[in-house]
C-alpha cells in the first residue's frame, strides 16, 4: 500500500512502518527534508541537536533548583518560625507589645524571604504584625484553604496560598504550645523565583551561544562536506560538455574522495573508448576508401581479364571461325580443334575468374570443403609452403560466419606467405560452446601487430577484425619472430 | 554573507518556537498545587477588642519565675480561679519587681504573688495589704541558697572573689539583698568583690546561668532552687549548693489596698479550702505549694532587717 503510494507520487518510500498514517508523516517529513540542500540538513541537525540539550538540561537544572529552593524555603520559614515562636514568648507574657513589634520587624527585615509576621494571642486577635499603619489584611486571619493542605513540621504548619505578592509560604508556630498565642510567618517564593529565572536566563543564553558556534560550525562543515561534491559536479558538467580531459580535484580520503576516484577513472577510460572509437572509424574510413579503390582495381582487373584475355580469345575465335568458311574441309578439321581448344582455355580462365571472385564451393559443400580447396590452391600458388588444415565441424555453419571465416583464414595465410615468408601454416577450425574458433598459425617472420593496427597502414588486418566483430565475435593477432598466431571466434 | 534560503529559515523558526514552548512550560513557581488566593493588599484596620462583658479577675505573678516558667506554674492556678469564680482571670506578669509594684500600688492586679522584698517595700510605701502565704512541708518559710557551677572548687562567698555573679532582680531578696549582705559581711560591696554582676530577672534564669557556667554564681530563691532541682533532669548534676541562709517568711500573696473588702474575703476564703478538694490539691502541686495558710506581717522582720543592714532600698 505505502509502496505504490510512494512510487505514485514519486517520493521513495524510506520506511515502511505498520501504520498508514506514519507511513504519509514518514513521507511528508522526507518530502521537506529531501527537498532542502546539505547545508540546511547539516544546520538543522546541528541546531536541534544544541536547542535540544541546551534546554534539557535547561529545563532540568531549572526542575532541580526549584525543587531544592522550595524545600530550602520551607526549612528556613520553618526555623525562623520557630524561632520567633520561642522568641515571642517572654513579649507575649510581659506585655511587652512593643518588644514583640520589634522582633516581627527586625525578623522580617532580616530576612529577605520572609513577606510578613504577625502574632495572635490565644483568642485569636492580632497582637502584633509588620503591615505597618495601613491596616491588616484581614482575609489572613480566617484563610479559607488552609484546612485543605498543609504539612507539618513539628508543631509548625506550613501551607501555601496565592497572593498579588505570588504565592506565599505561611509558617503557623504555636507559642508554648499555643497557651500564648500563634506567630505567622509569611514567605515569599520572588527572590528564590528570581534566581531561578536569571539562571535560566544565562542558560538560554548560553544554549543560544552554542547554537550560534554550533551555525558557525555546521557552516565550515558543509562547506568542507559540499566542496568537493560541488567540484564533481563542476567536472561532471565539463565531462557532460565533452571535455573528457576534466578531473575531479582529490580533497580528502574519505566516501567522496572515494567517489571522486570512481569518477575520475570512469572519465579515463571514457576518454580511452571514445579515443578508440575515432581510431577505429578513421579505420573504417580509411576501409571504406580503400574497399572502394580495391572494388575499382578488382573492376580493372576483371575489365583487364575479360578484354586482354576472354576478349583476346573470343576475337581470334572469330577470327578462326571467319577463316573456317573460307578453308578447306582438311584444314577445316585442324581448325576445329584448334578453336575448340581455344574455347575450352577460354572457359577455364572465365572459371578461374569466377571461382577467384567466389568459391561457389563455400554455397554449395560449406567452409571445410571451401577451405580444402583453397589450400590445395594456395599449395600450388606458393609451392614452397606447407599447408595443415584441420577441420573439424559437425555441420554447416551460418552463410555469414561461414564467409567471415573463411575470408579471414584466406587472409591469414596470405599474410603469412607473402608479408611473413612462412614454410609452414596450420589452420585449425573447431566448434565449442556456441562458437566456432579458428586459429591460423605459421613459422613466419612476424610483426609489430600494434604498430600496424595504429598506423592504421594494413586494410587486411583491419578487415579481418571488422567481419569478426560484425558478427559479435573477437578476433585477436599475436606475433613474435618465431611466428604470428591468428584467434578469430565468432558465436553462433 | 549569502541569504540563508527560505527552508532554512523556516527550520531556526521552528527550533525557536520549540524553545520558547519548552521555557514557558517551565514558568511555574516552586509550588504546583493550586493554592487559594488571598489579596494581602486589601488591608482593614483591626477590628478593635470589644469590651469584656465580664470583668476579669487580673491574677499578677512577679518575675521570681521567668515569664515562660511563671506561665507555665501559674496557668492551672488561674483557671481554677476562673472555674471558681466564674470569671475570666488573666495571668499579668512584669519583667521586674519593681514594675509589678507599681501595678499593685495603681490596683491593676487584684490579687498578686510577689517576693518577700516587694511586699516589705510595698506594704511600707503604699500599705500593700497580706493577704495569705503558702505552707510548703509544714512551714511558711523559705532560704537563699548559694549556687556555683557543680565543678567550681568554690566553698564558701569568699570563694567567689573576683568572678562572675548574677542576680536576680534588683528588688530580689534572696537574688539581691542576701548576697550582698554576704558580701558586706566580708567587708566589701558587690562592685569591688565581683568582677563582674548581672540582673537575670528570674530565679530560674539564675539558676540556669549557673548550670550553663555563664556566671560563676548566683543566689536564689530555695523554693525555686528545689523546684527546678525536681522538675529539670541533670540540673543537679550541673549545680553545687554551697550555702543557705537562716529562714526568712515565704513570699506572700497580697491584695492591693484599694481592693473592695468582699472581694478581698472571697479570694482569701477560695484560696484557703483549696487544698480541702481534689482539684485544688492537683494545682496545689503543680504550684509545689501544700496549702495556703494565714500570715502574720511579723513574718517579715527578719527580711526588714537584713533589708536594713544592707542599706538597699
Amino acid at each position: 500500500m505505502s509502496a505504490s503510494n510512494a512510487s505514485t507520487t514519486g517520493v521513495p518510500a524510506i520506511t515502511s512502518f505498520p501504520s498508514r498514517r506514519l507511513n504519509l508523516w514518514a513521507e511528508k517529513i522526507w518530502r521537506v527534508a529531501g527537498a532542502v540542500n546539505v547545508r540546511t540538513k547539516i544546520l538543522g541537525m546541528v541546531l536541534a541537536l544544541t536547542t535540544m540539550l541546551g534546554l534539557a538540561v535547561t529545563w532540568q537544572v531549572r526542575a532541580v533548583m526549584t525543587s531544592v529552593f522550595a524545600d530550602e524555603l520551607e526549612n528556613r520559614g520553618v526555623s525562623v518560625a520557630g524561632d520567633l515562636a520561642s522568641r515571642s514568648i517572654d513579649p507575649i507574657l510581659l506585655n511587652d507589645t512593643y518588644a514583640l513589634h520589634q522582633l516581627l520587624r527586625e525578623t522580617v527585615l532580616n530576612h529577605p524571604d520572609a513577606l510578613y509576621a504577625f502574632v495572635l494571642d490565644p483568642r485569636g486577635e492580632v497582637l502584633a504584625h509588620t503591615f505597618g499603619d495601613e491596616g491588616f489584611p484581614v482575609a489572613l486571619l480566617n484563610p479559607d484553604g488552609i484546612e485543605m493542605s498543609y504539612n507539618m513540621h513539628g508543631a509548625i504548619r506550613h501551607w501555601v496560598y496565592n497572593s498579588n505578592e505570588g504565592l506565599v509560604h505561611e509558617m503557623i508556630a504555636p507559642i508554648m504550645d499555643g497557651k500564648a498565642g500563634v506567630v505567622r510567618l509569611g514567605l515569599t517564593e520572588k527572590r528564590l523565583q528570581a534566581i531561578i529565572d536569571v539562571v535560566t536566563g544565562q542558560m538560554l543564553l548560553t544554549t543560544l551561544a552554542v547554537a550560534m558556534a554550533g551555525i558557525v560550525a555546521a557552516m565550515i562543515l558543509t562547506w568542507l562536506l559540499t566542496r568537493p561534491i560541488l567540484d564533481l559536479v563542476k567536472t561532471t558538467q565539463a565531462v557532460g560538455r565533452g571535455d573528457l580531459q576534466a578531473r575531479a580535484p582529490h580533497w580528502a580520503e574519505d566516501e567522496i574522495g572515494t567517489l571522486a576516484n570512481a569518477f575520475n577513472q570512469m572519465v579515463a577510460e571514457l576518454e580511452a573508448s571514445q579515443r578508440a572509437i575515432a581510431e577505429k572509424e578513421q579505420a573504417r574510413h580509411m576501409l571504406l576508401k580503400k574497399l572502394i579503390t580495391a572494388q575499382e582495381e578488382e573492376r580493372k582487373r576483371i575489365a583487364r581479364e575479360l578484354h586482354d584475355g576472354v576478349g583476346q580469345v573470343l576475337t581470334s575465335l572469330m577470327v578462326g571461325i571467319r577463316t573456317l568458311q573460307r578453308s578447306d574441309v582438311a584444314q577445316q578439321e585442324e581448325r576445329i580443334d584448334e578453336l575448340c581448344m581455344i574455347a575450352g582455355e577460354t572457359l577455364e580462365q572465365v572459371r578461374t575468374l569466377s571461382r577467384e571472385l567466389r568459391p561457389s564451393l563455400l554455397d554449395d559443400l560449406g567452409l571445410a570443403a571451401a577451405l580444402e580447396r583453397h589450400a590445395s590452391e594456395f599449395a600450388r600458388a606458393y609451392p614452397g609452403v606447407q599447408i595443415d588444415l584441420h577441420c573439424a565441424l559437425s555441420g554447416r555453419l551460418p552463410t555469414p560466419t561461414e564467409t567471415a571465416l573463411y575470408r579471414i583464414v584466406q587472409e591469414a595465410m596470405t599474410n603469412a606467405a607473402r608479408h611473413g615468408k612462412a614454410t609452414v601454416i596450420s589452420v585449425l577450425i573447431g566448434q565449442r560452446n556456441d562458437s566456432v574458433q579458428a586459429i591460423v598459425e605459421d613459422n613466419g617472420a612476424g610483426f609489430d601487430v600494434d604498430a600496424v593496427r595504429r598506423r592504421q597502414s594494413s586494410v587486411g588486418i583491419f578487415g579481418m577484425s571488422e567481419r569478426a566483430e560484425l558478427l559479435g565475435g573477437t578476433l585477436d593477432i599475436e606475433s613474435s619472430a618465431d611466428g604470428t598466431t591468428v584467434y578469430a571466434e565468432i558465436p553462433l | 554573507m549569502k541569504r540563508l534560503p527560505r527552508s532554512c529559515t523556516l527550520l531556526i523558526v521552528g527550533w525557536l518556537l520549540i524553545a520558547a514552548a519548552g521555557l514557558s512550560g517551565c514558568s511555574l513557581g516552586l509550588t504546583t498545587n493550586a493554592a487559594p488566593f488571598i489579596d494581602l493588599q486589601e488591608r482593614t484596620p483591626l477590628p478593635v477588642a470589644a469590651p469584656a462583658e465580664v470583668a476579669h479577675l487580673r491574677m499578677g505573678v512577679a518575675a521570681i519565675l521567668s515569664p515562660q516558667g511563671t506561665m507555665t506554674s501559674y496557668s492551672a492556678l488561674a483557671e481554677y480561679l476562673s472555674r471558681k469564680l466564674g470569671r475570666p482571670v488573666d495571668l499579668v506578669q512584669r519583667r521586674t519587681y519593681a514594675e509589678f509594684n507599681e501595678l499593685v500600688e495603681r490596683g491593676e492586679v487584684e490579687l498578686a504573688f510577689i517576693c518577700t522584698n516587694s511586699y516589705v517595700v510595698g506594704a511600707e510605701k503604699f500599705g500593700m495589704e497580706l493577704l495569705l502565704a503558702p505552707e510548703i512541708g509544714g512551714e511558711s518559710v523559705y532560704y537563699s541558697q548559694l549556687i556555683v557551677p557543680a565543678n567550681s572548687p568554690a566553698q564558701s562567698m569568699a570563694d567567689l572573689r573576683g568572678k562572675v555573679f548574677a542576680f536576680t532582680d534588683p528588688m530580689s531578696f534572696t537574688g539581691h539583698i542576701y548576697p550582698t549582705y554576704l558580701v558586706q559581711q566580708l567587708g566589701e560591696t558587690p562592685e569591688t568583690f565581683f568582677r563582674r554582676t548581672f540582673y537575670t530577672y528570674s530565679h530560674d534564669r539564675a539558676i540556669e546561668a549557673v548550670a550553663n557556667g555563664v556566671a560563676d554564681g548566683a543566689a536564689v530563691d530555695s523554693l525555686v532552687l528545689d523546684y527546678a532541682l525536681q522538675r529539670k533532669p541533670g540540673m543537679s548534676e550541673r549545680l553545687r549548693i554551697v550555702h543557705k541562709s537562716e529562714a526568712f517568711g515565704i513570699p506572700p500573696v497580697v491584695v492591693p489596698p484599694t481592693l473592695p473588702p468582699r472581694q478581698k474575703a472571697q479570694l482569701r476564703e477560695l484560696l484557703l479550702t483549696m487544698h480541702e478538694e481534689v482539684e485544688g490539691r492537683i494545682v496545689l502541686h503543680d504550684l509545689g505549694v501544700d496549702r495556703f495558710i494565714e500570715i502574720d506581717d511579723a513574718a517579715y522582720d527578719g527580711v526588714r532587717r537584713l533589708v536594713q543592714a544592707t542599706g538597699i532600698r
